[in-house]
């Protein structure tokens, strides 16, 4: 009988050998798939029972972090101790609703995921050691608040950049929403809190600073007069007549100046005061074609290479807008109609005329840490596009500081310390004539003038009649102001 | 005394396996509430003193018997009371309780049963026992049925499973039965067709309590220990009777009897599709099989780490798949451990049965064996789908007190069958049983009344 239990037992080892060589498929073969497949919840449960790597602003101050949880469901609770200040940058991180933003973004960082991260931390594999990585912000939790104080309860957006090189200081969107309400571990909270702000009509879930685009008004005017200075048709001698409005051809509806005023001048005159028809004329003596390749030049049209990605495009129009469409192509030559901003990217348009007319990529990530402080990777600052020469951009500064030494921005972006900025105002007109009154109020600036360390843009929607009775100067000048002193008296580190 | 020396050997390995449970407990707990139970001490002083009662009958007991059977138990054993405390702090108690009667039931067997041929004298005893036992959850009233399986009895407070020990009584039967007439049945003298079978007067018992325990489990719907039995069956006949035609014979019969419960009843239908395709069914029948696939892929090669995984995820884990919630949080590692413990069993199993010398002997331990080897393949097969899941337990690891008593009262009589043969191969003294020392008093008391008159 000894053989047969011989063969019994050989019988039962390559039965357990089945076991085996299966248990490897699935726990070594198979596991991503596993770990892929849609159904499968257990990388999320995963994430919510260990910490999370931290959000750091540039000056130190926390801005999304994981605290122990107080309920059962989760070990963790995800909290954002600055409330509503950083949301739009940060977006937020659920267990049913998934992640946006930097959250999203950054995910695998946040986690711990990364193979970088797995790798360094494989002497710690079986004491399972904390490796959440954590990411630094290139924007001021300081700064942020003054922007979100300055702003106020007007919606709209502020955005600061370094235009040397493109690293976002300060972005605040309003209205917005307090992340820690949708973070919550209660799915069906988390889901009415969404539900709630997808319905709310300020549409406080996107960053509207870059995830929406508005009519710019005459901060247009700076890329008008850029295309016209590198096409060689307006210089500093060019002069326009003084006239109260312009009749393009194909339309008997006459181009206005702001409140129907007499306007004409120089170069300098007719920018500083924001005249309409020379700006109009300009675009018509360019032509179509001219307008929508400089407009290109300067990436409207093209998605901006931010690196939270999701953003909106700008727009201007294509050349076939513009056939048979003269009048068109005149108002929208000064920021009207159908042409179209993203605040961001106004910003970008300061920083690249104050950065010599190199436009950087703009971003919120500075770098990404391990668990121990050792940098993952390092955001290096990078050329996005160069629309204008050099001397065009020192031209465009020269105008823009006639703007507020004794155009539009006069009244309110004089900076504390005698520093000098320079700026341009946007009151851009929504309503056809006989409605009601509603523009938003723009201004794009940049100081100090002779070595640009800040460029900002202040955008005011026109949803109120307090707003859309302003100009872009007097509303959304004091708010550059502020936010420009403060800055350049704390300077960062 | 190499025999002796088994004893000390048992003793070290039982400590370590205490040990290491004691540490899985802590790390368990550490994992889920990130602190030291402050009950860790009473909890090793219980664990420890259990296994060392079970050690120290052995050794007063049996103590030629193997010395990794009882260790590797105790280490299974504490894998799973581990787990189930994880998983569920009041089953956790219940299974303490559990692990009480069990190392009872082991003492009381080694008691008991202190000459093996005796077994053989009550085969039919074990036969009618077994058969009622395999019957009462059918008694109305008495039986109930557990997740479509009715294989439970209530009796007064007490619900067991009684096929954990017909399975046993089984064993004994079988192996009393065919060590007497394998000759016989082997001789097949009988010419049906192209096969030789035996007479039928010879094989015809074994055929009516195979037919009776396949019907009565397929009327229980309890499809592994159907495919269980049916494996012991066929296990021991082959090696008794030395012959394949009995295993191609058995497998045939298995085959056919499989298709027909395939077409015939739609659980098993539902068992196979779930086994060639649970994906299609996640959110209905296939719910517990892809939860279990997750979980032992989330395991990986380290495993998530003791209390740290979401095991819970997958229905009644504590159970049938408690070898998922093993691989997802000790990995393929940990899952590899168990297979091994349960190989190292069956290899000590089979060891004994071929070292022991009587044909009785060498049956019961290859009926054992079989029984706790093939019990555990089915189910961790189940689990990681390797066949089709059939509701069984995993010896000594699942929770579930009929399971974890017989299982000790199996391993008892492994032990037991073990000692015998070292008595019998002279590497110890064959000491008079207490029994049989009484029996020798009474006898002596007599003769000296008788002397003295």
């Amino acid at each position: 009988m000894n053989a047969h239990i011989r063969k019994l037992a050989a019988g039962l080892i390559v039965c357990y050998l089945v076991l085996f060589v299966q248990l490897n498929l699935l726990q070594v073969v198979k596991r991503p798939e596993l770990a892929s497949n849609t159904n499968n919840n257990r990388g999320v449960l995963r994430d919510f029972d260990k910490p999370r790597g931290p959000i750091v602003s540039a000056d130190g101050v926390v801005v999304a972090n994981s605290l122990p949880s107080t309920d059962t469901k989760f070990k963790y609770q995800r909290a954002y101790p600055e409330g509503d200040l950083f949301a739009n940058v940060t977006g937020y991180y659920t267990y049913g609703f998934g992640a946006t933003k930097v959250e999203k973004k950054y995910s695998n960082v946040l986690a711990g995921n990364t193979g970088q991260q797995q790798l360094t931390n494989i002497t710690n594999i079986f004491s399972g050691q904390d490796n959440t990585g954590s990411v630094r912000l290139t924007m001021r939790a300081d700064l942020q608040q003054v922007a979100k104080e300055a702003l106020g309860d007007r919606e709209g957006s502020v955005v600061v950049l370094d235009p040397k090189t493109g690293a976002v200081r300060a972005m605040w969107s309003y209205p917005t929403y307090d992340p820690n309400q949708v973070a919550v571990h209660d799915n069906t909270q988390t889901k009415n809190v969404l539900t709630f702000l997808n319905a709310s009509p300020g549409k406080p879930l996107l960053a509207n600073a870059f995830q929406e685009r508005y009519m710019p008004g005459s901060t247009f005017k700076i890329i008008t007069t850029a295309i016209a200075i590198e096409a060689g048709a307006v210089n500093f001698d060019s002069t326009w007549a003084n006239e109260t409005s312009f009749t393009p051809e194909q339309t008997t509806d006459p181009i206005e100046n702001y409140n129907g005023r007499v306007c004409g001048g120089d170069l300098r005159e007719v920018f500083r005061r924001s005249c309409n028809t020379p700006f109009a004329r300009t675009a018509i003596l360019l032509g179509a074609e001219t307008m929508v390749t400089g407009a290109n030049l300067w990436g409207i049209g093209d998605p901006i290479p931010f690196d939270l990605g999701g953003g909106a495009v700008s727009h201007f129009g294509e050349v076939s807008d513009f056939d048979q469409a003269i009048p068109k192509l005149a108002i929208r030559g000064f920021g009207q109609d159908d042409n179209s901003m993203v605040p961001l990217q106004m910003a970008m348009i300061s920083a690249t005329v104050a950065n010599g007319g190199v436009s950087m990529k703009p971003y919120v990530v500075d770098a990404t840490l391990d668990h121990q402080g050792r940098v993952l990777s390092q955001t290096k600052p990078s050329v996005w596009r160069t629309p204008i020469a050099p001397q065009t951009a020192a031209m465009l500064n020269e105008l823009m500081v006639g703007v507020v030494q004794d155009g539009t921005a006069s009244c309110c972006l004089k900076l504390a310390n005698g520093i000098q900025a320079a700026a341009k105002t946007g009151t851009a007109q929504l309503n056809a004539k006989g409605q009601q009154q509603r523009s938003h109020a723009w201004i794009t600036a940049f100081a100090p003038a002779e070595n640009p360390q800040y460029a900002v843009v202040v955008m005011l929607k026109g949803t109120t009649d307090e707003v859309s009775a302003g100009t872009g100067g007097k509303l959304a000048g004091p708010i550059a102001k502020t936010i420009l002193d403060f800055a350049l008296a704390h300077p960062l580190g | 005394m190499q025999a002796l020396s088994r004893r000390s050997t048992e003793l070290g390995l039982i400590i370590m396996a205490g040990v290491i449970t004691a540490a899985m407990y802590a790390l368990a707990s550490l994992g889920k509430n990130s602190i030291i139970p402050p009950v860790i001490v009473p909890f090793l002083i219980v664990m420890l003193g259990l296994l060392l009662v079970a050690h120290f009958a052995t050794r007063k007991l049996a103590r030629g018997a193997d010395s990794t059977l009882l260790p590797v138990a105790a280490m299974l054993h504490g894998i799973g009371y581990v787990m189930i405390t994880r998983l569920n702090d009041h089953l956790a108690g219940l299974q303490t309780t559990w692990t009480f009667i069990a190392i009872a039931a082991y003492v009381g067997t080694l008691l008991v049963v202190q000459r093996v041929p005796d077994l053989a004298r009550y085969k039919w005893t074990f036969f009618m026992l077994g058969a009622g036992l395999l019957l009462l959850p059918m008694v109305p009233g008495v039986g109930r049925s557990v997740g479509g399986a009715r294989i439970w009895v209530r009796l007064g407070p007490i619900n067991f499973q009684p096929g954990e020990f017909a399975k046993i009584l089984l064993a004994l039967f079988f192996a009393g039965y065919l060590y007497e007439r394998r000759e016989l049945i082997a001789a097949s003298t009988w010419n049906l067709g192209p096969l030789r079978l035996p007479e039928p007067r010879h094989f015809m018992p074994i055929a009516v309590s195979w037919v009776f325990a396949v019907v009565v489990m397929v009327g229980q719907k309890d499809l592994g220990s159907s495919l269980l039995f049916f494996t012991l069956f066929v296990v021991m006949i082959w090696v008794a009777t030395e012959r394949a035609t009995f295993l191609v014979l058995g497998f045939t019969l298995f085959g056919g009897a499989a298709y027909m419960a395939f077409r015939l009843f739609t659980h098993v239908q539902d068992r196979v599709h779930i086994w060639i395709d649970p994906w299609s069914q996640y959110q209905g029948k296939g719910y517990q099989i892809v939860q279990s696939m997750f979980a032992i892929g989330e395991g990986g090669i380290a495993g998530t780490g003791l209390g740290q995984g979401h095991p819970n995820l997958i229905p009644a884990v504590q159970n049938d798949f408690i070898f998922a919630a093993i691989a997802e949080e000790m990995g393929l590692i940990g899952s590899t451990t168990v297979l091994i413990a349960f190989l190292l069993m069956v290899g000590a199993g089979l060891r004994i049965a071929m070292r022991a010398e009587r044909p009785f002997e060498k049956l019961l331990a290859v009926g054992l064996t079989t029984l706790l080897g093939v019990q555990a393949f089915i189910i961790i097969g189940g689990v990681i789908r390797v066949v089709p899941l059939t509701g069984i337990t995993l010896p000594f690891v699942s929770y579930g007190g009929s399971s974890l008593v017989a299982n000790y009262v199996l391993l008892a009589l492994l032990m037991r069958v073990s000692d015998s043969t070292s008595r019998r191969i002279g590497e110890l003294p064959d000491d008079p049983t207490i029994a049989e020392r009484y029996a020798a008093w009474q006898l002596r008391r007599t003769l000296g009344k008788t002397s003295a008159s």
